[in-house]
């Protein structure tokens, strides 16, 4: 078997899901002839046709608005915004049609699109090539929201979006393309949506993330186990639906709970699962739950040092965790 | 499904189309301009909830382009296309039903009054971010490319509506690939109460078609069988892979935004003017003229249409409105319930 990367496996899962099903189609800008500015959809428009891989002009509003359209009448989208600093135009169709589709046309029309998003920091790519911005997407009921942090997940969750019949937004990491490369089986497999990881079990405290946070909250993890802190990492892999039970459990399990999103702090994912966590399992709880974030600021710095100033990373992590344990 | 040629020649009016299918017209005219007024005076009796968009005076510019479409074709409208719905053949007691909001409603009384849809007869449901219909209607019309489909879809919004961003992107995109698409302006003068100078400093809205490398034509939207003959024209390049069309149809509507609106920005010659140009009484005259329609005929066919209304009103008010929990549903496909929270 061979080491894919990050990168190689949603790759690899959308040219076999074109493959499987001619209704999949990608659309997005640079895709085609250039492949992507990540080359995420290398070689695909040589092999599936400038019909179903389509470069499209600078166009945000249409790549989504268009999608939605295309899927109403039996295609199954794909796709790409480049960098999510640039979603912002696309979210006038992604949540005033693609989230309400089926819920303002009594279940009439559906839209079963995967809406591909290049996200995250970390890269030194300045304040408009770093942003996450899930946020946005986790607090819209009517769209799914994925964010993957390893390549299998990368591999099984694109391909249950596409098969799914609910609009998706699936974060892809840029700090995890190449950086993270794992042995994926040759067969085809999924993975389901809205099930989270235990990464590593633990009994002292839990440490909920996702994306790239995830690998900094492993990082943590394992530095606190030599300090004889046993902390349980899970992983989220869907955002929304979230799996609340997993969560509930370890927190129920291990008493002490610390939540890391690298985006800002005010309204962002984990201020939902903390409050989820208050409401239905406070009385297993020994310490207050706790958060680490990016900073409450427009977006990621550019300079070097600020940008890493932003960025949770394992020693904040650690750092909270120790506190969270003293509590 | 192709479309259907008639063996013998038809005979041909002065308008250039053949009486039956000005016949036709007239009669998707008349529906619509009676289940309108109909409409706003239930509203205005207080007999259901919101408020009412009312498309009277403007009927040409949507029954128009719609008749003779195929089923498969797609209608992509904005809130004042009542014609285009009714057109494309939904029934009056589903009208009804989405104004009334009770349980025969199509969209289960989710969305709004005028958001009439159907996906059997590809009428995509109106939401009220205005020329968003434009966007989808193109998504549609690419996917009909790649599908290889005989099929268009016809993009329907106002002359506000061109001042949006994203209906600029979708005309942009349909040009590039010469989708089959028509796009209908309804320029009616007024956006809610903006004048249509205050909209654009083009001097007609079909000039934007340069833009986008395609045909603009500007024509006089209250003559209906004008607007079909161009729009028949506009589909048929459309089917034959000869790309969009942009067709601004000039037109007014008689009445406010809303009926909540007293449109006391206009002046009342302004109206006048217009109502003047009734596109329903022309067609009439013209179909009067040729014989093909008589006072007699006319009568039965408004009695006729009052029937078909009265049912519609009586089935939708003695009909109950969905439990309150129908709140919870369609969100997702049913592989992910919404969770309920007991208070």
């Amino acid at each position: 078997m061979k080491k894919t990367t990050f990168i190689e496996a949603i790759t690899e899962a959308l040219a076999e899901e074109m493959e499987r099903d001619e209704k999949v189609f990608l659309i997005g800008e640079d895709i085609g002839l250039y492949g992507g500015v990540f080359k995420a959809t290398k070689g695909l428009m040589d092999r599936f046709g400038s019909d179903r891989v389509i470069d499209s002009p600078i166009s945000e509003v249409y790549i989504a608005g268009g999608s939605i359209g295309a899927a109403m009448v039996g295609m199954k989208p794909v796709p790409e915004i480049q960098f999510a600093d640039f979603i912002t135009p696309s979210m006038d169709q992604l949540i005033q049609q693609g989230s309400k589709l089926r819920y303002r046309t009594g279940g009439q029309w559906t839209c079963p699109m995967t809406v591909r998003v290049c996200c995250g920091g970390d890269v030194g790519g300045g304040l408009y090539h770093s942003q996450i911005n899930e946020q946005w997407f986790f607090s819209q009921p009517g769209l799914i929201v994925i964010m993957p942090s390893t390549p299998y997940d990368a591999k099984g969750l694109l391909k249950s979006a596409i098969r799914g019949d609910d609009p998706v937004i699936y974060f892809e990491h840029k700090r995890l393309y190449r950086w993270i490369k794992e042995d994926l089986p040759q067969e085809d497999f999924t993975v389901p949506i809205g099930k989270a990881a235990i990464r590593k079990e633990g009994s002292d405290l839990t440490i909920v993330s996702y994306g790239l946070m995830y690998h900094r909250s492993m990082q943590a993890a394992e530095a606190l186990e030599k300090e004889g802190i046993s902390a349980e990492v899970i992983d989220m892999r869907t955002l929304r639906p979230w799996d609340r039970e997993m969560i509930f459990e370890s927190v129920k399990k291990t008493s002490r709970v610390l939540l890391v999103q690298e985006g800002s702090k005010t309204g962002g994912v984990m201020a939902e699962i903390s409050a989820s966590i208050t409401e239905e399992v406070f009385d297993y709880l020994d310490a207050p739950v706790t958060r680490v974030c990016g900073l409450d600021v427009p977006a990621i710095p550019f300079a070097p040092p600020m940008e890493h100033f932003f960025l949770p990373n394992a020693e904040k992590i650690a750092g909270s965790a120790r506190k969270v344990m003293e509590y | 499904m192709p479309v259907k040629k008639t063996e013998a020649k038809p005979k041909v009016n002065k308008t250039g189309l053949s009486d039956d299918t000005l016949l036709g017209l007239y009669t998707n005219l008349v529906k619509t301009r009676m289940t309108d007024e109909r409409l706003r005076k239930l509203f205005r009796q207080g007999r259901y909830a919101g408020t009412y968009f009312s498309a009277v005076g403007q009927e040409a510019t949507t029954v128009g382009p719609t008749y003779g479409l195929f089923k498969e074709d797609i209608i992509a409208p904005s809130h004042r296309e009542i014609g285009a719905a009714i057109t494309k053949g939904i029934p009056l007691e589903q009208i009804f039903a989405q104004v009334y909001a009770r349980s025969n409603s199509p969209d289960k009384g989710k969305s709004h009054p005028c958001h009439y849809g159907s996906r059997e007869l590809g009428v995509i449901h109106p939401s009220s971010t205005v020329a968003s219909q434009s966007i989808i209607g193109t998504g549609c019309a690419m996917a009909f490319q790649i599908q290889k489909k005989n099929n268009v879809v016809l993009g329907f919004f106002g002359e506000g509506g061109t001042s949006r961003g994203g209906w600029h992107e979708a005309l942009n995109f349909a040009g590039i690939h010469k989708l089959p698409i028509v796009y209908i302006c309804q320029n009616n003068l007024w956006a809610e109460s903006v004048p249509s100078t205050r909209q654009s400093a083009v001097e007609k809205f079909s000039d934007r078609a340069k833009a986008y490398g395609f045909p603009g034509i500007t024509i006089d939207g209250n003559d209906v069988a004008l607007v079909h003959k161009t729009a028949g024209e506009a589909i048929e390049r459309a089917r034959n892979g000869e790309g969009p069309t942009l067709i601004e149809c000039l037109t007014y509507r008689w009445y406010g935004h809303s009926e909540i609106d007293p449109a006391d920005y206009r002046r009342q010659e302004e109206i006048d003017e217009w109502m003047k140009k009734d596109p329903i009484a022309r067609a009439e005259a013209q179909l009067l003229k040729s014989g093909k329609l008589t006072t007699h005929k006319r009568e039965s066919l408004v009695a006729e249409i009052e029937q078909e209304i009265e049912e519609a009103i009586k089935v939708c008010e003695t009909m109950k409105y969905v439990e309150p929990e129908e709140a919870y549903n369609d969100v997702y496909s049913t592989a992910f319930p919404v969770r309920r929270d007991e208070y």
